[in-house]
């Protein structure tokens, strides 16, 4: 008897959207394979993409349609027969092949609540090296990894464990941030619906590594899928002894809550999401005292991205000095790039930094969707600058961008063409920060809702060069004074569009008051 | 020099510093003024405003002061041009939503905002569209809000946070949205609450009673001591053309901080009172008819003289001034009187003679806070002494612990260690002493026959017995239960056995120098004991005196022994009172009223629980025909040919008091070694001794604002039940 | 020479002559008396007399009881006192104005931010009685809403040079 066919088709946010649900159904209403539920692969423009299992290869078709399903079964394609949607096999799309998948090897590969086969692709390899080399095995190996925070602020990982292991106290915490809310980034979901158990994995040895038994993780409350499958890892980690009291019988305790947050963009900021963990409304708090002196409910803490987390099973595993090895200058490993935005091919990028930009865009992403010369991309979320065409060349590397007034972020990359009005990115930038502002500090509070004033007066032509220089003090005033980085770094879109797209302020020819 | 000291730069000016000390505590001590409106150094830091954004050499963006700890070898620049242009950006950013409304402000003139502007502000605003609306939020009878004015400093919300421990204020929504708010619509409530008013910097929160009737430019500010309850607490007057406007505090760190509790704030509404005793009053023919004030004051020393000693009586307020007092007993003196009390709320006397020279807290007020165990027995304190009650909230969360022993139960904003209640006080307080004393003293024997502590009782024993500085404390309503002596005894001989220390928190706010001045039947000047005791208040009001002198008691109201003190005093001879206030109970019970200023309009002295003498001025002009009290008995004592009462001020008085006195240690230690017997019954619930905070003395009690309070009106509603 | 010259001068009178030149040469001239108070002289939209309060058109005072001129009057001729008005507004219940103290300087008018006391261009009153030169609230509105015509054309005309 012929074994039936393993069919994967992914139970993921951005798949799901675009029916793969339905296309799972379909399948296994008309054939008797067996279907998998796995993550994505990360190529968006794909999705639905259905896999097949055919020897020892995974053969891709996407984007299918519910409809498309009973053409693939005339094809065949159980056994990977021909037909419109054929990609070939997984592994040598190039998209996918031109990448360093670590942190997400396993994403899209596996059913991500399957834990057998989570052990099977090299998981809790990372947690096992380090509950062999105890907490200052592990901080070595994350200090000499490189490893610096992937939330945007690219703070170095190891100095910030240290300062938690270093600090004194009865109770310690390690806390995940998930509240992605930077436009055009999408990483963190994936990661945490197509790989959730290597997010467990890192909190488990940040945990061990400070000596923290408690990890929240601050879900935001767009993605009801993530957190119902993250949910489920939970049970799953806990149902196999890998989290809980006593993990794997190495006396160390650890377990882990879900947090949902309540649609505010200023919880993604570290301060402000230990408030709203708290319960309290999402406010900043000052620093000093830091998050890993005086954290949450006071005691010291760990803040860290998901992505950032997540590598660090991989870096135990690989050993932090090979996990160093890739990369340039003062940013080591890889990034998770997200493509977004006016571009045909969107989707996850996994890469060792030192890749240009141009590279992205151009040879993962195919260019712009409408077909339109590039006019300037947004990197690192709705604070991140505007960089134009002209300069796709720059590397990415966080001294580099910053260099330019720019900065990597989240590694989310929003591409705009030529059709972009520049002005109404920057009037958008500064209207972000005056709804999501938390209105804690006055700069940020009074200084986005009247920013957008101005613009409007810029872009109304009066008075132009006078509210062009307020402007300009105005984006002083909120960088210099903001308590956090929402206020102070909204002006970077609003400077960098006045300065490289100086046109679009202009008024329209024959306008000239 | 330790690890911890710090020197750093402050424009071009080294100066000394602690680690952990954030810029402006620095630079605030150094006399350097960095604009600030978030940052006040009684609350935590918010750093939220920007003002006080400074320079600080080799930082690539101006830091603020309020938020920016001190390191070694800082330089710092405030008046550097980039420390100015931040500043000055902050300002304009402030004043973009602030209306224009200064000159109907009440803030207007002492505004931190309207300061700052004129020092940091630009002439014409470069955004003029339009500003931002908030609708106001009802606070309640005494804090007016107008909030499109508030800066959003938080302070207020600070306070309630961290200081009251009752977050009545709070934040509501984000970005330019925000406001601040009550979280369900209610008033603030709490006895601190008015404190508020003096935070904001702005005119966002102010002063209810005092909206729109004056400018702070024109008033005069004159120092005045609060006369509701023992603690002293010293507050600014500010008046004009002879009125009282407003209080506010006056910093002393020893007594009240910053801070001044409701009451002391918005009582002085109740001296323009409708019902003020506009001249000397004389009964003629069951009629009352104006008499001046020569014919008054002859008419009453000529019943005095007339009257045999030992038939005149002498009630006096706990919170008449030291010179009052002591003019008193004089008097009294003079005409072989010792019928002279001043505990007009007290019950049980039985063991008097055993009373401490003058009540007394043990220990200076600031150092209740770091007291490592606290037990307060008898005592609503938050009602009674609200300055005493912050300070026992900072010493619980210091980490010391404060346990309470009330037969009701209060509410405390701090964890109580242990609350004792449901049971009578003697009967508790027994079931401590057995738990903390290893043998009984005779004096309590009787008391504790039988008594097994409870499981709370024995913890509050250890927790005294295990502190290193413990305190208990006796309230107001330990001191007016019906058996004190026994609460008293059993108290200390907790405290010797535990070696905590004993103190007692006193009525009004100056039974001290009352005591002090003999003004007790039993005792005379300075402690010493009368060899004939003289008659107590209860037995004043049982026995149809021939002639009474009332000194600012209202009896009803102020006497609590008896039920019917009014229809009592009626069937005396000759009823004399010193009243600022014609009120009904007096026009029923006396013959003749003499108009004296209140607190505000007469020199004086009070003795405060720690034993501090502070002295004050009149502050105000006395209404219509009332006179300083120590004036009025001043004549009075000239008529009687009291020899050398030719007083011409109050300092006289004072100082004759003083050198009599000599030198005089207050000692709480308990002395007495007869037993006491058991309370039959008499241990009652302290509910019904317990006099509201808006009821302690007659001008609170005609304060308008606060009689509006919530906290006024159920109480009210209570007492009417 | 001069002495005869002298001479001559005294037998004709000369010096009267020219005296009476003078005369002759201003009786042609046109009139520079007044002949007040049939008549006037020109007055500026400047000119500082008597006090008033003014309204809006609406009938609601002006003044809001913020005390400026009273602290800025240097004679102390201003006494105020102000309370919360029925509509919760600010409003004085007393504005007095010593007309014996009163210096005329202008200062209440330019302290004044929402232009309520005004010194208008009335300088002929007069007082019978002790205590009529209390200006008082109701007097001064009354000059007020009688003269307001010219006190708004007043401020019209002064109102470019401001």
């Amino acid at each position: 008897m012929r074994s039936k066919r393993v069919v994967y088709v992914p139970n993921e946010t951005s798949a799901v959207s675009l029916g793969a649900n339905e296309v799972a159904e379909a399948i296994a209403d008309k054939t008797d394979a067996v279907i998998v539920r796995n993550g994505s692969r990360g190529m968006c423009w794909l999705e639905p993409m259905v896999e097949v299992v055919v020897g020892a290869e995974r053969i891709a078709y996407g984007p299918v349609t519910p409809e498309d399903v009973d053409g693939l079964i005339e094809s065949d394609f159980l056994n990977g027969g021909k037909h419109d949607l054929l990609l070939g096999p997984t592994e040598e799309i190039p998209y996918l092949k031109n990448q360093d998948r670590w942190t997400f090897q396993r994403c899209g590969l596996i059913n991500p609540l399957d834990l057998a086969a989570y052990l099977e692709h090299g998981g809790f390899s990372g947690l096992t090296h380090a509950l062999e080399s105890g907490p200052r095995g592990v901080l070595e190996q994350v200090k000499k990894s490189g490893l610096r925070g992937r939330g945007g602020a690219g703070f170095p990982t190891g100095i910030k464990w240290q300062t938690v292991a270093d600090a004194k106290a009865d109770q310690k915490y390690v806390t995940c941030n998930a509240d992605e809310g930077d436009s055009g980034t999408f990483s963190d979901r994936m990661l945490m619906e197509g790989d959730p158990l290597t997010l467990i994995e890192g909190m488990i040895i940040a945990g061990f590594a400070v000596g923290a038994s408690r990890g929240y993780v601050y879900l935001r409350s767009e993605y009801p899928l993530t957190r119902d499958i993250f949910e489920k890892a939970l049970k799953v980690a806990r149902a196999g002894g890998w989290l809980g009291d006593d993990i794997q019988g190495s006396g160390f305790d650890f377990d882990i809550d879900l947090h949902l947050g309540a649609g505010s963009y200023v919880c993604g900021e570290e301060t402000a999401m230990l408030e709203s963990l708290e319960g309290k409304a999402g406010v900043i708090r000052y620093k000093p005292p830091l998050p890993a002196v005086e954290g949450l409910f006071g005691k010291p803490t760990v803040v860290n991205n998901v992505i950032t987390l997540a590598s660090v099973p991989n870096i135990i595993a690989m050993s932090g000095d090979r996990y160093a090895e890739h990369g340039v200058d003062r940013s080591k490993g890889t990034l998770a790039f997200q493509l977004a935005g006016n571009v045909r091919r969107g989707g996850l990028v996994e890469k060792a930094f030192g890749v240009s930009l141009r590279n992205l865009i151009e040879d993962f992403g195919g260019g712009t969707a409408s077909g339109r010369p590039i006019r300037a991309v947004q990197v690192g979320g709705p604070l991140g600058a505007y960089v134009p065409a002209a300069q796709l060349d720059i590397l990415l590397d966080y001294e580099k961008f910053a260099e330019i007034g720019a900065m990597i972020g989240h590694g989310g990359i929003v591409v705009f063409d030529d059709t972009v009005d520049m002005a109404a990115q920057a009037r958008f930038a500064m209207e972000f920060c005056a709804i999501e502002s938390c209105g804690k500090c006055t700069p940020c509070r009074i200084g986005a809702v009247r920013g957008v004033e101005v613009i409007d007066r810029i872009i109304a032509n009066e008075n132009r060069e006078a509210n062009l220089d307020l402007l300009d003090e105005l984006c002083d005033t909120m960088i210099d004074g903001s308590l956090c980085a929402m206020g102070g770094m909204t002006p970077f879109p609003v400077r960098s569009a006045v300065k490289y797209f100086p046109e679009d302020f202009m008024p329209p020819a024959g306008d000239n008051k | 020099m330790s690890d911890t000291d710090v020197t750093i730069e402050v424009d071009g000016v080294s100066m000394p510093a602690t680690k952990g000390q954030m810029l402006i505590e620095v630079t605030d001590k150094a006399g350097i003024y960095v604009p600030r409106f978030c940052y006040h150094s009684k609350l935590s830091i918010a750093a939220n405003c920007r003002m006080c954004l400074v320079e600080v050499e080799k930082a690539p963006k101006p830091l603020p002061a309020c938020a920016t700890p001190v390191a070694d070898g800082m330089k710092v620049f405030t008046r550097s041009a980039n420390a100015i242009a931040a500043q000055k950006a902050t300002m304009e950013f402030l004043l973009i939503n602030h209306p224009l409304d200064c000159p109907i402000c009440d803030q207007g003139g002492e505004c931190e905002l309207q300061d700052l502007a004129m020092g940091f502000g630009r002439d014409i605003s470069r955004y003029n569209e339009r500003k931002r609306v908030v609708r106001d939020k009802d606070l309640g009878p005494l804090v007016s809000t107008d909030m499109t004015r508030c800066i959003h400093c938080t302070r207020c919300v600070r306070f309630s946070q961290e200081i009251e421990g009752l977050q009545e204020l709070g934040t509501i929504g984000r970005a330019e949205d925000m406001k601040i708010s009550m979280y369900i619509e209610k008033s603030v409530d709490h006895e601190l609450s008015g404190n508020i008013i003096d935070l904001c910097p702005v005119g966002a929160l102010n002063n209810k009673p005092y909206r729109y009737s004056a400018r702070a430019w024109e008033m005069l500010q004159r120092e005045a001591v609060s006369p509701h309850d023992c603690v002293g607490t010293n507050m600014y007057a500010h008046v004009l053309r002879g009125k009282i406007k407003r209080v506010v505090p006056r910093e002393n760190e020893a007594i009240n901080e910053t801070w001044i509790a409701d009451r002391d704030r918005f009582s002085y509404e109740g001296i323009y009172s409708g019902d003020r005793l506009p001249a000397p009053m004389l009964r003629v023919d069951g009629n009352w008819t104006e008499v001046s004030w020569e014919d008054a004051l002859a008419k009453a020393a000529e019943s005095l003289k007339a009257a045999d000693g030992s038939s005149v009586g002498i009630v006096s307020s706990p919170s008449a001034t030291l010179e009052e007092s002591h003019l008193l007993s004089r008097i009294a003196e003079h005409l072989s009187c010792s019928n002279i009390d001043h505990r007009t709320r007290c019950r049980d006397f039985t063991d008097q003679q055993n009373d401490p020279v003058m009540p007394w807290l043990g220990c200076a007020i600031q150092d209740i806070e770091q007291a490592d165990a606290i037990a307060v027995v008898g005592s609503n304190l938050r009602r009674e002494a609200p300055i005493i009650a912050h300070r026992v909230r900072k010493a619980a969360l210091n980490g010391s612990a404060v346990s309470m022993v009330n037969s009701n139960e209060y509410e405390y904003h701090f964890d109580v260690a242990d609350y004792e209640h449901g049971a009578g006080l003697v009967e508790m307080l027994a079931g401590i002493a057995v738990a903390a004393c290893d043998t009984l003293p005779d004096s309590i024997a009787a008391v504790c026959d039988g008594v097994k502590p409870s499981a709370g009782q024995k913890r509050i024993a250890k927790s005294l017995r295990k502190a290193e500085s413990g305190l208990l404390l006796l309230g107001n309503i330990a001191a007016r239960h019906e058996a004190f002596s026994a609460i008293r005894a059993l108290a200390a001989a907790i405290a010797e056995a535990t070696g905590a220390t004993l103190g007692s928190l006193s009525e009004g706010a100056n039974s001290a120098g009352a005591a002090l001045a003999g003004v007790l039947p039993h005792r005379g000047r300075g402690g010493k004991k009368r060899s004939d005791t003289g008659l107590d208040v209860i037995q004043m009001l049982d026995k149809k005196l021939d002639v009474t002198l009332l000194c600012n008691v209202e009896p009803d109201a102020d006497i609590l022994a008896s039920a019917n003190a009014v229809k009592q005093l009626a069937d005396h001879k000759f009823v004399i009172a010193l009243t600022p206030f014609a009120s009904d109970d007096l026009r029923e019970c006396a013959d003749l009223l003499l108009p004296v200023g209140t607190f505000a309009e007469s020199a004086g002295t009070y003795v405060n629980c720690e034993g501090r003498w502070q002295s004050f001025h009149g502050v105000a002009n006395p209404v219509d025909e009332a006179r300083p009290g120590w004036k009025v008995l001043r004549v009075l004592a000239n008529l009687l040919q009291v020899p050398d009462s030719d007083y011409q001020t109050s300092e006289e008085v004072r100082d004759e008091l003083k050198n009599l006195l000599g030198d005089i240690e207050p000692d709480n230690r308990y002395r007495g070694d007869t037993p006491i017997g058991r309370p039959n019954g008499a241990d009652a619930p302290d509910r019904e001794i317990d006099v509201p905070i808006y009821q302690v003395d007659a001008v609170v009690r005609r304060a308008t604002a606060l009689q509006l309070t919530p906290e006024a009106q159920r109480t009210r509603a209570v007492a009417e039940d | 020479m001069s002495k005869i010259q002298s001479y001559i001068k005294t037998f004709v009178l000369w010096e009267l002559w020219q005296g009476l030149s003078v005369t002759l040469r201003n009786f042609f001239r046109p009139d520079v008396t007044v002949q007040y108070p049939e008549d006037k002289t020109p007055q500026s939209a400047r000119f500082r007399g008597l006090h008033a309060l003014r309204r809006y058109p609406n009938g609601e005072e002006r003044c809001i009881a913020c005390k400026l001129c009273e602290a800025v009057c240097p004679a102390l001729a201003i006494t105020i006192e102000s309370d919360v008005a029925d509509d919760g507004t600010r409003r004085t219940t007393r504005y007095d104005i010593d007309l014996f103290k009163c210096i005329y300087c202008g200062f209440c008018e330019e302290a004044c931010p929402v232009d309520a006391i005004v010194e208008t261009r009335i300088h002929e009153y007069h007082m019978e009685a002790t205590g009529e030169n209390i200006m008082t609230k109701d007097k001064l509105l009354a000059i007020g809403d009688k003269f307001e015509a010219m006190i708004s054309a007043d401020k019209a005309a002064d109102a470019p040079y401001r």
